[in-house]
């Protein structure tokens, strides 16, 4: 038998093994060498829009987009050099003059554009004339999500989240030339349009044109005081990951949530993907509503703190009460969809061998 | 992969009378697309997105040559909704209005001045077929493109008879290159198509004739459209498909008529067998030309072009291999087939065939002329009676081209000898530009034109048209007011954003956008007194 060479490329002057199907820009990150992007994201079809990623490839006349080629046998590929860099300088110059400077961006959103950063980055010059917007912005009532379409660079990594990832297409891009941005049909609210407020499109958006209309009410944060706090969705059983910006400092130290935010894509089970209860619900940590410590209801009808071994007391006693004087029929239980399999399996089997009673439900069983 | 088809929501919001409030809902409704998908391609169509517009005036830089805004202005004042559009393919019938969809060509002041919507007439009648030469006979040197008509099918019988690797062989010999504008050999395109694995095929007619200056696709569907069928019919038969589209642009009233009623006749005598032609209406958009994005409209969606490769002969319509050609390339077919390759190869001078020139602006007789490919520009002048004034500048190929100074008017007008100049044959719509015309003016009628038909999905076409254009403003504004400090500065990014836009633009539309002003800024420096390109490190020099 013949060995098979197997397929090859040659990135900036090294050999490189090829892996089935992959593209230039996978093959580069897998390598570690880092090609800028704006409108890829390993979650959704590659667009070849933003026109960051292009490398030079030996024998094609043009610069080719590293995140739509797909590596192929004997392709010798550079990732840099004084064309490409030129083409980098160039073209963030370009994006800066339709984008808001630094300062006008919103200072509640620290994240700021990946446009700046990547001007920064590659020594783009800043004083190119600045273009008036023309894209304006609309209302939308909408309590999520909040839309500048003149900080928007048109890298539809929303749009395309909405349609390939949730499935929903709210949003398109819209118009055309100059003037194209980013729609619901007829620029119906989000709350009219089919959208499921997942929030994925403000996760993904590489500037601050999606952003979060919640942390937009709060005053503007010190930036070096934000945490990122990995934690488990408590909506569901699904486990989703996500991450809490936290201003541990603000509410008198109480600390606050300011975001929640995506983890990277690729990065956990979710794949960075979340639901609007997840994304927007958080409100409820720090609402004076809630309970955070066991308590029981005593004789004047009021509820007080107590201890956890009261509290478990006082419930066991006041059902086997039922079960003595009515039967384990007259108990029912009902879990919530906030808990995991395990912990409605916990609840059944007390509802059946503790209390005697098949009555069990779970709130999303319907 | 079998790309689900879509079905043609433009079409639907055109039954709907465009993009009115709740028609998106309502076409999503029938069609299942997602509501704001169809009004994502509604809004991409100027002729469906702005369902209040009662009249269009085209002003396009041939158009202005011959007074387009007043007539806008005169029609506005009569309280008509009216608004100004790009090149209808009319430049050899200044100025075109369009009433909804219906073009009046060879419109005057008078004819508009007092004039009500619904009264408008055109003084060209309802056949719109205008200048034709040199020569209208049917004589031995030419490809007949400009004459009568026949049904009789011949030259398909004869295709059967060849077979398939005949016929590429044949077409192959005879040197056809696309007359679409990139002028890529038509040979290698068949072949290819026929090479491929995947046997559901396609071939595609782009009639989509958008590049300001042309209008010679539309003379041959009103004079051949049997020709275009029949090249369209062999094509199929060649490359081994049985449904053909024919993508022609919304403006094209009488061309569709034509083409329809030619189709039928075709269908009455069944001459091709089981080949389906569907035709396909455009809904105003100068960038559904370029092939991939001529083929994304076919699918139902916004009209942006797709990153190549993979090119259509590969993966096209539906995801299928796909032969496209322009209305001229294909329209030569049965003649190739009729005559043979030689006879075809020798008709030309610097390369293969004769070809259908374009000639508009400041001549006596604007039209269509069948020439020797590699025809200079004095004698195609010459064909059409002449100029009108001094010649000052000429557009060899379209808006796309550039412009280059009169003394280029003996260089061959072929694929190779403009290119040599950094201007191309494109189209071969040739605008004269007269003594007296102001550069910057018309540099700027052209960027005007590419700001506006961009697709806006790639950063430096959508960003680089409107700066480059804005940039000129800045430019004459500072000219005129003789400002010269803001004179030296203003174009000053001009060559850098420039050489982005070719490296780094999706499609060719993108790539050329700005070379009417940089070629303009090239041969016509007294055009712009007092300007600087730039001194950005590693700046592209105009010269
Ligand atoms: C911006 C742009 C516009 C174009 N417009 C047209 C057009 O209106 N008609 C046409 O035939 N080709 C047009 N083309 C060229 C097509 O992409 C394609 O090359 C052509 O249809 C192939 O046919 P051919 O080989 O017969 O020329 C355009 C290309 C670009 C980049
Ligand atoms: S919130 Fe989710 S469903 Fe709504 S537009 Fe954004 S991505 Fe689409
Ligand atoms: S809103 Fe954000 S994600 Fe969407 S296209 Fe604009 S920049 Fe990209
Ligand atoms: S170059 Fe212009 S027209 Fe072509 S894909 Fe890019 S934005 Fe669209
Ligand atoms: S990341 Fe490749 S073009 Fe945007
Ligand atoms: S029809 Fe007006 S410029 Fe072509």
């Amino acid at each position: 038998m013949t060995e098979v060479k197997p397929a090859t490329i040659v990135l900036d002057g090294q050999e490189v093994a090829i892996e089935e199907g992959e593209t230039l820009l996978e093959l580069a990150a897998r390598r570690g060498v880092e090609i800028p992007t704006l409108c890829h994201d390993p979650r959704l079809v590659p667009a070849g829009a933003c026109r960051t990623c292009l490398v030079e490839i030996e024998g094609w006349r043009r610069l080719a987009p590293s995140c739509t080629t797909v590596a192929a046998d004997g392709m010798v590929v550079r990732s840099a050099n004084e064309r490409i860099e030129r083409h980098r300088k160039t073209l963030m110059a370009l994006y800066l003059t339709d984008h808001p400077a630094p300062g006008e961006i919103a200072p509640h959103i620290v994240d700021g554009s990946e446009v700046h950063r990547m001007a920064v980055e590659c020594g783009a010059p800043d004083d190119w004339p600045r273009m008036a917007p023309i894209r304006v912005g609309r209302e939308d009532h909408n309590a999520f999500i909040q839309f500048e379409p003149e900080r928007c660079i048109l890298c539809a990594r929303c749009v395309r989240y909405c349609a390939e990832v949730e499935a929903v297409s709210a949003i398109t891009l819209a118009d055309r030339g100059s003037r194209t941005t980013i729609a619901t049909a007829d620029d119906l609210s989000l709350m009219e349009a089919s959208c499921e407020l997942c929030g994925g499109c403000i996760d993904v958006c590489p500037t601050d044109a999606l952003t979060e209309k919640l942390a937009l009410a709060l005053p503007a944060p010190i930036p070096d005081k934000l945490e990122r706090v990995r934690t488990t969705c408590n909506y569901c059983g699904v486990g989703c990951q996500m991450d809490l910006e936290v201003e541990r400092e603000a509410n008198e130290g109480r600390g606050r949530v300011r975001r929640v935010l995506s983890p990277p894509a690729g990065t956990t089970t979710n794949d960075g993907n979340l639901c609007v209860k997840g994304r927007f619900a958080y409100q409820f940590i720090e609402h004076e509503d809630r309970l955070t410590k066991p308590m029981v209801r005593r004789e004047d009808g009021l509820l007080h703190e107590t201890s956890w071994a009261e509290a478990l007391e006082t419930a066991a006693r006041g059902l086997l009460g039922v079960k003595a004087r009515h039967g384990s029929d007259a108990l029912g239980f009902v879990s919530s969809s906030r808990c995991t399999g395990e912990e409605n399996y916990l609840m059944q089997k007390l509802a059946r061998a503790a209390f005697g009673t098949n009555n069990c439900h779970q709130c999303a069983a319907t | 992969m079998t790309r689900k088809k879509r079905p043609d929501i433009a079409a639907a919001l055109q039954q709907a009378g465009g993009l009115r409030e709740g028609a998106s809902r309502q076409v999503a409704k029938d069609s299942g697309v997602p509501e704001a998908h169809v009004y994502g391609v509604g809004s991409f169509f100027h002729l469906l997105a702005e369902p209040d517009v009662e009249l269009r005036v085209c002003t396009g830089l041939t158009c202005q040559l011959a007074g387009a805004d007043a007539l806008l202005v005169a029609a506005r004042a009569q309280g008509i909704e009216a608004v100004g559009c790009s090149c209808l393919a009319a430049c050899d019938a200044p100025v075109p209005l369009l009433r909804g969809r219906e073009v009046l060509p060879a419109m005057t002041l008078d004819d508009v001045r007092g004039v009500a919507l619904e009264a408008l007439r055109s003084p060209a009648g309802e056949h719109w077929q205008r200048a034709v030469g040199p020569e209208l006979e049917l004589d031995a040197s030419a490809s007949r493109l400009l004459h009568a008509p026949s049904y009789e099918g011949a030259s398909f019988a004869k295709a059967r008879a060849l077979g398939p690797q005949g016929v590429i062989d044949l077409i192959a010999r005879s040197g056809l290159q696309g007359r679409g504008g990139a002028g890529f050999p038509a040979g290698i395109k068949w072949r290819s198509v026929a090479a491929q694995a995947e046997m559901q095929r396609y071939v595609v007619l782009n009639a989509d004739e958008g590049e300001p200056g042309t209008f010679k696709d539309r003379e041959v569907m009103l004079r051949r459209p049997d020709a275009v069928l029949e090249g369209l019919a062999i094509a199929a038969l060649t490359v081994g498909a049985k449904e053909v589209y024919l993508y022609l642009r919304g403006e094209f009233d009488r061309p569709w008529r034509a083409m329809s009623d030619a189709i039928a006749e075709f269908e009455r005598r069944g001459t091709f067998g089981e080949i389906a032609f569907h035709m396909h209406a455009g809904h105003g958009a100068y960038i559904c030309g370029e092939e991939t994005a001529l083929i994304e409209a076919l699918e139902g969606k916004r009209g942006m072009p797709r990153i190549k490769p993979p090119y259509p002969t590969e993966k096209g319509l539906w995801g299928k291999p796909t032969l496209v050609h322009n209305v001229e390339t294909i329209g030569c077919v049965p003649a190739i087939l009729e005559r043979g390759a030689e006879w075809f190869e020798a008709l030309g001078r610097t390369g293969a065939g004769t070809k259908l020139y374009c000639v508009s602006g400041h001549v006596v007789r604007p039209g269509t002329y069948e020439l020797p490919l590699g025809a200079t520009l004095d004698e195609l002048v010459e064909a059409a009676g002449g100029y009108t004034v001094g010649l000052k500048a000429f557009s060899p190929g379209g808006a796309s081209s550039g412009f280059l100074p009169a003394a280029e008017r003996g260089r061959p007008l072929d694929f190779k000898a403009l290119a040599e100049v950094g201007s191309m044959l494109g189209s071969a719509g040739v605008v004269v530009l007269g003594e007296g015309v102001d550069m910057a003016w018309a540099a700027r009628q052209q960027l005007l034109f590419f700001e506006e038909e961009s697709c806006g999905q790639c950063a430096p076409c959508r960003i680089g048209t409107r700066f480059v254009r804005e940039r000129l403003d800045a430019y004459i504004a500072a000219r005129d007011g003789g400002d010269a400090a803001a004179m030296a500065s203003a174009l000053s990014q001009v060559a850098d954003v420039a050489w982005e836009m070719d490296e780094g633009s999706i499609c060719g539309l993108g790539m050329t956008a700005p070379l009417p002003l940089t070629s303009a800024m090239r041969h016509f420096p007294s055009d712009f007194p007092g300007s600087s390109t730039g001194d950005f490190p590693g700046s592209a020099k105009l010269g």
